[in-house]
């Protein structure tokens, strides 16, 4: 299991360029900030069609085809290149969107998975396809209006539940599965630091708040993932070698409206639909705090 | 010394994989493709080849995870047929856009039906990768290994087919020589990246990432050095083949297109793959009666040898192209391409197309035999000036 890292005990030195081209405010932005941070030196890039070229400032060598569903493919063929040539000691990594995790990926990640390919797969999870202007994935919160699932006379917004791809990844056997926020460094950089020591195929999938797309103020990155985290709309747990491990668990969670009414996303919701929300938030939160130490499956 | 097996196509490709000592294969089965991977499968089991075999989940993963290999600097080989070749489409032209030399087997299979034509290679024309097209079991072996030098020339860095009927071939068996590892080893040294994706190589990867991402730069300039590759292939590919002819002691045509008896020929008749066999016969046949026809195969679909065909149009009154294709809405496609090459000539030969053999419909010597009489006909100004026929 991972320990929380302290960005200070990484050190000063950065391995990331200073500029991009990002939205103010983006969640993938920081993600690759702290991804290279922790991986520091002798880690390769591979990257697929996401808002992933927007932070081409990180200075490791990277490769970007414009193969959307082939992030998976991708990184086994370099990995198991790069052993061919004598450098196994070189980490491979990916940081994906949640569409070229979720949806037009999977297959690949879950026939790496399957494989269990020494590659490290970060998901930045920005709720849709956000790099063409927000459209639902299977990654979207339930309810929430994008320019796919739109509110209208008939329409509510997003209707089907979220693809849970990180318990997916678990009870495929990955060696090691976590998810994280950008909300919470400490967490995410000490779960990269420990993925980074284990041989096989790790996966950690990241909430990655998008102000363009879930309409908020670009200051409010931080808050509206701490909420998301707080409520339990997106909790913080690591499974390894198939225990189940909580890293955040509060006494209480926060109730989902406070988060749910700071982002454009959710503002059609009326008290009907935010209640319904919480129920599932409730009950899921429940079963991952009876898993909490013990066997997921 | 060399040694000799009777075997099927599949085999002789499994043969060439292994003698090219590849590092890295992805595998997907598809008819009848599929005894190349099982045949790789076994070498790597059996530890005759020391290898990464990754059973992938799909052609589209199977051409990318190539690609991957190949980035990080690995001899990488795929092989696919038909659909398979269809689904790989979208990461074909990123293996090539990134310049890397991955080369694969493609089995004809038609993309209607089951039996071979070329209409799965032709619908990947485009890509940017080179074609090497094959004849017969052997030279399915010989080009298999000449494609891994070729495509990682320095001047070229491009991705290569080397593709064979079908049936015809993958499951006919016919005597092979089997080159010895060691004259394999020294015509073909193993890869070495100047591009590796690693560590401390940033600024260098950083260059070559951004040539190939076409950042900072004219767009249009990825396009244009691949197509500078693709005209230095034309040298690369004659080189290789005249080297393999040095230390095997065969070699096909000049790399690009092979000549079949086409001294003082009126007209000769172009052929791709196994019909350029069928060809031979017929030609054979026609020569015995005096008729003064020959055979020219065409060996490399891409880079398309335009020079040749314009030296050989040059010699000879009328030509019929045989495509085992076609371009729906337009026509046959080497036809076309023979056609546009003969255009900056003076005087030009009469052209004839026949679409014959696609889905796996039979070719025999009578049809050829057929054809060239027409094409003798046009010779002497007899007939249309232009034909296309469906045989």
């Amino acid at each position: 299991m991972s320990r929380p890292i302290p960005l200070h005990e990484l050190g000063d030195r950065e391995y990331i360029d200073p500029a991009n081209q990002a939205c103010q405010g983006c969640g993938g932005a920081i993600v690759s900030r702290l991804v290279s941070k922790a991986l520091g030196e002798g880690f390769v890039r591979a990257e697929v069609a996401c808002c992933g070229p927007a932070f081409m400032n990180i200075r490791a060598p990277s490769i970007y085809v414009e193969v959307f569903e082939g992030a998976g493919a991708l990184m086994t063929g370099i990995s198991r290149g790069l052993k061919r040539i004598g450098r196994e000691d070189v980490v491979v990594m990916g940081i994906i969107g949640d569409g070229g995790t979720v949806d037009i990926g999977f297959q690949g990640l879950s026939a790496a998975a399957e494989r269990n390919e020494n590659i490290l797969w970060v998901c930045y999870d920005n709720e849709a396809y956000m790099n063409t202007g927000g459209q639902k994935s299977g990654a979207t919160t339930p309810y929430a209006a994008t320019t796919t699932t739109p509110i209208g006379e008939y329409s509510r917004g997003k209707l089907e539940r979220r693809k849970n791809v990180p318990l997916l990844m678990a009870v495929q056997g990955a060696p090691y599965v976590a998810t994280a926020s950008v909300a919470f460094p400490e967490d995410l950089l000490g779960k990269l630091v420990h993925a980074k020591g284990i041989r096989g195929f790790r996966y950690i999938h990241v909430s990655s708040p998008c102000p363009t797309g879930w309409g908020y103020d670009p200051k409010d990155t931080i808050k509206v993932a701490r909420g998301m985290v707080q409520s339990g709309l997106w909790p913080l747990y690591e499974v390894s070698d198939g225990i189940l491990r909580l890293n955040y668990k509060p006494r209480e969670l926060k109730p989902v409206r406070e988060v749910l009414k700071m982002q454009g996303r959710f503002r059609h919701l009326n008290d009907e639909e935010i209640e319904r929300i919480q129920r599932e938030v409730d009950a899921f939160w429940r079963r991952l705090v009876a898993k909490d130490g013990g066997e997921i499956f | 010394m060399g040694r000799w097996e009777v075997m099927v196509g599949n085999k002789a490709i499994a043969y060439a994989a292994k003698l090219a000592r590849v590092q890295f294969i992805s595998a997907y089965p598809i008819t009848p493709q599929t005894s190349v991977v099982e045949y790789l499968a076994e070498m790597v089991a059996s530890g005759e080849l020391d290898a990464e075999f990754v059973n992938v989940e799909g052609e589209l993963t199977a051409q990318t995870a190539a690609l991957g290999a190949s980035a990080a600097g690995a001899r990488a080989f795929t092989a696919t047929s038909g659909p398979g070749l269809l689904y790989m489409h979208h990461p074909m032209h990123a293996t090539s856009g990134g310049r890397f030399p991955v080369v694969m087997a493609v089995i004809h299979r038609s993309v209607k039906g089951m039996q071979p034509d070329h209409s799965d290679m032709m619908s990947q024309r485009d890509t940017g990768w080179i074609m090497l097209e094959c004849e017969n079991s052997q030279e399915l072996l010989d080009t298999g290994i000449m494609a891994f030098k070729i495509a990682e020339d320095e001047r070229v860095r491009l991705p290569t087919i080397f593709a064979g009927d079908g049936y015809i071939l993958s499951y006919t068996a016919e005597p092979v020589e089997i080159p010895s590892q060691g004259d394999v080893d020294a015509f073909l040294p193993p890869y070495r990246s100047n591009y590796p994706l690693l560590p401390g190589l940033a600024e260098e990867a950083r260059r070559v990432q951004m040539e190939q991402w076409g950042i900072g730069q004219d767009p249009q300039l990825r396009w244009r050095r691949q197509q500078e590759a693709m005209e230095a292939a034309k040298m690369v590919i004659r080189e290789v083949n005249e080297e393999f002819y040095k230390w095997f002691g065969r070699r096909y045509g000049n790399g690009l297109v092979e000549e079949y008896k086409c001294d003082d020929v009126e007209a000769f008749i172009v052929a791709m793959g196994t019909i350029a066999s069928t060809a031979r016969a017929a030609i054979d046949r026609l020569q015995a009666r005096g008729r003064r026809i020959g055979l020219v195969k065409l060996k490399s679909f891409r880079p398309f040898p335009s020079e040749e065909f314009r030296r050989l149009g040059a010699k000879v009154r009328a030509i019929g192209v045989i495509d085992r294709n076609i371009s729906l809405g337009s026509g046959g496609i080497t036809f076309q391409e023979i056609r546009s090459s003969l255009y900056d000539l003076e005087e030009r030969p009469r052209i004839l197309g026949f679409h014959a053999g696609l889905s796996g419909k039979e070719v025999r010597v009578g049809d050829i035999e057929m054809i060239c009489e027409k094409t003798l006909r046009a010779a002497k100004g007899e007939g249309p000036s232009s034909l296309v026929e469906w045989i």
